[in-house]
């Protein structure tokens, strides 16, 4: 009974975040077709060509020996530094269908349902925190208050400098935590988001 | 007498009850056999999905779908990008998906325009998944089980002109036959000739026996009566064809055509020729004296008497004869076991099934079984050994392996255990445990990372050789790669250029036993070796438990189970299991974030760099080399965005190559990661970490644009405390020395 009034705030925090964060493809990672360059806007004129060249294409690996190994020319010269953001991938569009579709199952009390349409959701949008958030709420739905756990940690992991995804996520955080009786680990959780 | 005779009658009336019985049972356990289905992850389709116009149409085709108007189900019409599907609608574990359809556009390898011209209104839909293969559980062993309308009909019919020319006009034996044969054996003082039915000789197909007394015979043919009087014809018929005895491989036996056509042609039954189907046909009547393997010549004049028959009852005509007899026997040089087109992967999906049901649950029949395996990425895999492996030194010699997982659900998209792909042997990605050499590194400085007082990414290592003296007086003196040995150099440089020194003394000084729990936490189970050489990588393991490892890295520290397998149903689609996604934090996000800075140095200007001989610049990475000594073992493993892959390149038997990880198993990965379209890795920053730009050598922050500038990710509270100018002139931060004023 506890778990059910104490995880009461979390679907709407989310539900907020969730608006208007429906994006385009790809959510802000940056895509490379095969053979690389920017993906062109305009569809391609029409053609009744065969399967595309570059789809069939041949990579031609050289062979390299162990003499060879300080390379003696350079290869294509990528990024000079590693790379990083400072958010998560925002939602696509069919995400947040497959989200919506995962909330209407879970208020039919069909967790296992709505965790099925979220996977779905999760393998197009594996970087927004937004998923991992939905699905720990249906696990806490299923009563499996560990995989929850885990999983808000892990859409924390992507929240980034996005603070009110960050909020929902610890406060998320703070109640599953208070349900499974970790009361100290509910209040560093509390504290974090009002810290925000 | 009379009584005597009807005695005799009920005996033998009961004795026909009690053979009915068994002989029913026998034909009925095979016939409804129904085999499992297994499926490949459905495609989705949506705007934005990631597809190249090619692998959509090889998808397509590989889900049955024909080209035509794109309106009849199962059709689909392409102009160029643009695409109009119509599906047959798919009933999923999840629900059903209804049958639609769908309008879209493909370009830049991604998915715009899409629609839904028929059906019920969707924004993403999920074609019907490829059937990649069937796993017959009840027999624990891969059937291939033909139907007789799709058969060629050449078998049928070649096999009855030679072993039972009436048998749709008899009824089960053929008395005539018999007399025949036992004129033929009384004159030879033996049992020389056989004369039984094709029914007869499926009854005693299935009780094993070679046998042959007149008692045995006596009650194969009433079996027979009674098989016939029970199913007709065809249903004998095409269980013979399944059943058949037709060779052996070691303790297995080889029953039945389909599996035949496998074993001896590496080709399905449907794709034969009739020279083949001849061959096979003719070893029925003794598949060991007959194995065209090790008798080619006996099994040649066999198959050409068998041609002749065909030909005498009008199947084959003249020309085609003499033609069909000139060919050789095409067996293929590799006996195969399945007709599946993955065979690595199904063995992977069989032992993840074998590890998670139970007997009784296998037994049920016509599960249906929900796979993780990506059509695209799994061509995209084979073509990469495939292509990549002739081109090294000694390709002879060499051996690969390759297995490919969805970064971020540990999904097993595609699984290579050998250099041929379409052979089912020896699954190296499971079975081939190797020392994972500098695979291991990450873990050691991911296990010092941890302790951020201690070190940082610029920490200076010493890479200056030493001796280790163990307690029994032996010695160990590890050197780097190139023998070289540079004084000291920052512990990212350390990382990326793969030295070794600095990798033991490192991890010397954080402690074997931490970089172990490191190792378990992060998934290994074996027993991991005590010794300083594990420090550079004498633990063993296989490709895919490699792969399970950088799976807790590529995901900022939590533990992704690996899974082949979604759903499993039952035939009537009620779920028996899911294999749900789980995620398991095992590592301070903050401490692998920095691991992946220096993976993605390796990629830009470490060990990993030659991958851009053949990957577009932008597409950014991360990733590590392995080298055993003298190049036993070619590691490479690696992520992008969304793929993350571990090849491994060596050989069977353990020996040397001139190999190392940069040139052996990196081109693999790369061809690989060059024919999926993708998302580059940039891992959003984690909590706790800060990005400052400082002087390594200078161990001080400094301004950006000066020469020796480095933008490194810190955990806070670690970076440099001094601060210098780009002319290398030190002084004490401002603002660092006002915060500890006023804390």
């Amino acid at each position: 009974m506890i778990k059910v009034t104490s995880i009461r705030f979390a679907p709407l925090a989310l539900a907020l975040a969730l608006a208007g964060c429906a994006s385009g493809p790809g959510g802000g990672s940056i895509y490379v077709p095969m053979g690389g360059g920017e993906p062109s806007r305009a569809p391609e004129p029409p053609r009744t060509a065969e399967p595309e060249q570059n789809s069939e294409r041949e990579p031609e690996p050289r062979v390299w020996r162990k003499s060879e190994e300080p390379a003696v020319s350079e290869p294509e010269q990528p990024s000079r530094t590693p790379s990083y953001r400072e958010s998560g991938d925002a939602l696509p569009a069919a995400a947040v269908t497959l989200i919506r579709d995962a909330d209407q199952r879970l208020q039919q009390g069909d967790s296992a349902g709505a965790i099925s349409s979220l996977e779905r959701a999760q393998r197009i949008a594996p970087r927004s925190a937004e998923v991992y958030f939905k699905l720990a709420e249906a696990y806490v739905a299923g009563d499996n208050l560990g995989a929850a756990e885990q999983f808000t940690l892990k859409g924390l992991s992507l929240a980034g400098n996005n603070s009110s995804l960050q909020r929902s996520g610890w406060l998320l955080l703070a109640d599953i935590r208070r349900a499974r009786g970790n009361v100290a680990g509910a209040s560093q959780a509390e504290d974090r988001a009002r810290a925000l | 007498m009379f009584r005597a005779g009807a005695l005799g009658l009920v005996l033998l009336a009961g004795w026909m009850v009690y053979l009915d019985a068994v002989v029913t049972s026998r034909f009925e356990g095979r016939r409804f056999e129904v085999p499992s289905r297994v499926y490949a992850r459905p495609l989705e389709l949506y705007d934005g999905a990631s597809v190249s116009a090619g692998s959509l149409v090889r998808e397509l085709e590989l889900s049955g779908y024909r080209p035509g108007d794109g309106v009849r189900a199962g059709t689909y019409q392409r102009n160029g990008g643009r695409f109009v599907i119509s599906t047959r609608g798919f009933l999923f574990p999840d629900g059903e998906e209804a049958r639609r359809r769908l309008s879209l556009v493909v370009s830049g390898d991604r998915v715009s325009s899409f629609s839904v011209l028929a059906g019920p209104s969707a924004a993403i839909v999920r074609l019907e998944p490829a059937r990649i293969g069937g796993i017959y559980p009840a027999h624990r062993e891969d059937r291939v089980l033909v139907q007789l309308e799709e058969v060629p009909e050449l078998l049928p019919l070649g096999l009855m002109a030679v072993e039972d020319r009436r048998f749709y006009d008899h009824f089960g034996v053929a008395p005539l036959s018999i007399a025949r044969a036992m004129l033929a054996n009384i004159k030879a003082g033996g049992i020389v000739q056989g004369g039984s039915t094709l029914t007869q000789q499926l009854v005693k197909n299935f009780f094993l026996s070679r046998e042959q007394t007149l008692v045995r015979k006596g009650n194969e043919a009433l079996m027979s009566i009674l098989l016939e009087l029970h199913y007709d014809k065809d249903d004998i018929l095409e269980t013979y064809l399944n059943e058949v005895y037709l060779g052996q491989a070691g303790t297995r036996s080889i029953h039945g055509f389909g599996l035949a056509s496998q074993f001896y042609f590496g080709e399905s039954l449907k794709d034969l020729a009739p020279h083949q189907l001849a061959l096979l046909i003719g070893m029925v009547k003794g598949p060991s004296y007959y194995n065209p393997r090790r008798h080619p010549e006996r099994a040649t004049s066999r198959r050409n008497l068998v041609l002749d028959e065909m030909a005498e009852a009008g199947l084959l005509a003249e020309p085609e004869l003499a033609k069909q007899k000139s060919r050789p026997l095409g067996v293929s040089a590799k006996p195969s076991f399945t007709e599946n087109r993955y065979p690595a992967y199904i063995d992977l999906v069989h032992r993840h099934l074998a590890r998670d049901y139970q007997q009784e649950d296998l037994q049920s029949e016509g599960l249906r079984i929900f796979t993780t395996l990506d059509p695209a990425v799994q061509h995209a895999s084979e073509t990469a050994v495939s292509k990549t492996l002739p081109k090294l030194a000694n390709a002879d010699e060499l051996e690969a392996a390759l297995v490919v997982t969805a970064k971020d659900t540990g999904e097993v998209l595609a699984l290579v255990g050998g250099k041929d792909p379409q052979f089912a042997g020896f699954n190296r990605a499971v079975d081939a445990h190797r020392p994972m050499g500098s695979l291991i590194k990450p873990f050691v400085y991911l296990t010092a990372l941890e302790q951020p007082d201690r070190y940082t990414l610029i920490t200076p290592v010493k890479d200056q050789a030493f001796t280790l003296e163990f307690d029994d007086g032996r010695l160990w003196q590890p050197k780097n790669f190139d023998k070289e040995e540079r004084g000291e150099v920052p512990l990212h440089l350390a990382l990326s250029k793969s030295y070794n020194l600095p990798a033991v003394r490192v991890g010397l000084d954080i402690g074997i036993p931490n970089v172990q729990q490191t190792l378990r936490d992060f998934g290994v189970t074996t027993p991991i070796s005590d010794y300083p050489s594990m420090l550079l990588g004498s633990v063993s393991l296989a490709p895919v438990d490699v792969a399970q490892l950088y799976q807790g890295l590529a995901t900022g520290g939590f533990n992704t189970p690996l899974r082949t397998i979604r759903e499993v149903t039952d035939a009537d689609n009620e779920p028996l299991s899911r294999y749900n996604l789980k995620v398991d934090q095992v590592a301070d996000p903050a401490a692998v974030h920095l691991v992946q800075y220096a993976m993605q140095e390796t990629m830009q200007e470490g060990t990993g760099r030659s991958a851009y001989y053949t990957l577009p610049g932008q597409l950014t990475l991360a990733g590590k080399t392995g080298t055993t000594d003298d190049g036993r073992d070619a590691w490479f493993a690696g992520f992008s965005g969304d793929l993350l892959a571990v090849a491994w390149v060596g050989r069977d038997d353990n020996g040397p190559t001139v190999l190392t990880g940069a040139s052996g198993a990196l081109p693999v990965w790369s061809s690989m990661m060059s024919q999926i379209p993708q998302h580059g890795f940039s891992p959003v920053m984690p909590d706790g970490v800060q990005y400052h730009w400082v002087d390594a050598e200078a161990q001080a922050l400094t301004g950006e644009g000066c020469a020796n500038a480095r933008l490194v990710p810190f955990i806070t509270g670690s970076e440099p405390v001094m601060s210098t100018d780009c002319n290398g002139n030190i002084g004490r931060q401002i603002r660092s020395w006002f915060e500890g004023l006023f804390q």
